[in-house]
């Protein structure tokens, strides 16, 4: 990429949008018996993408931890999903949003060049 | 491609929960059924949901993982015995006067109901919010 920083929010919105098919599945198999809340370490993933050689593999799914389990089996909390649902969504927001900044100041500096 | 994945993960519980509310309102539309082509009362039906492995149209191409999509894995046929109501005028009425009607609780069917209307919104929440961040990235070229 062009610079660590770039590769690093590159690194942080391929976590949040694998964090997001979990929460995308937590919430379709909200009724679903024996079902497990599905996510992943996101500190320890985010960690070995940035400090790991190249390559690393796909973030290890867990099961969540914590959570009451209805008597069918199924662990699923509707209000956690939706708070990690808009929680998701609004750090991928800032990110694409800081990747944009990078893009826009290397743009600049190439059309300021231009008239120099 | 994560986030392609994601929509079909929605659309697959959204098409289950329909599936479950479609079972539920057929339930009370034959709250008071008494033939049926089987023979004897209507019986409640409920659903049963498994967790699927989705794949997105491409994903043979992009080789990508999979997700945990859900489906209707199953109708089931309440087995309880059918309610005896005593109607010796009812023309399904048996020798002793009584007629066999579904066993059937509203307040239950609505307590589903509810609830697979809910699992739905929920869905359709998860796929807006994840059709912002595949908008979102898009407009990073921007």
């Amino acid at each position: 990429m062009i610079d660590p920083t770039t590769t690093q929010l590159a690194h942080y919105m391929d976590l949040l949008s694998a964090r997001q098919k979990l929460v995308t599945s937590n919430m379709a198999n909200a009724d679903t018996p024996g079902y497990q809340t599905q996510d992943i370490d996101f500190q320890f993933e985010f960690m070995s993408l940035v400090d790991g050689p190249q390559g690393t593999p796909p973030p290890q799914t867990i099961h969540a931890q914590g959570l009451v389990a209805k008597p069918d089996g199924n662990n699923v909390s509707l209000d956690r999903e939706a708070r990690l649902l808009s929680e998701n969504a609004i750090r991928f927001n800032v990110a694409s949003t800081l990747v944009r900044g990078q893009l826009k100041a290397i743009r600049s500096a190439i059309d300021e060049g231009k008239n120099g | 491609m994560s986030l392609f994945t994601s929509l079909q993960v929605s659309a697959s519980g959204m098409a289950a929960e329909r599936a479950r509310a479609e079972v539920l309102v057929e339930n009370m539309a034959n709250a008071e059924t008494t033939r049926t082509p089987e023979g004897g009362p209507y019986r409640r039906k409920d659903v049963v949901f498994s967790s699927d492995l989705q794949a997105s149209p491409f994903s043979a191409v992009f080789q990508n993982e999979l997700a945990q999509g859900v489906r209707v894995a199953d109708v089931t046929t309440d087995d309880r015995p059918p309610e005896m109501r005593y109607m010796p005028g009812h023309p399904d009425a048996d020798s002793n006067g009584y007629v066999a009607f579904p066993r059937m609780n509203p307040a239950e069917e609505m307590v589903d109901l509810m609830n697979a209307s809910r699992s739905y919104q929920g869905n359709v929440a998860a796929m807006s919010a994840v059709k912002d961040m595949i908008t979102k990235s898009i407009d990073i070229m921007k």
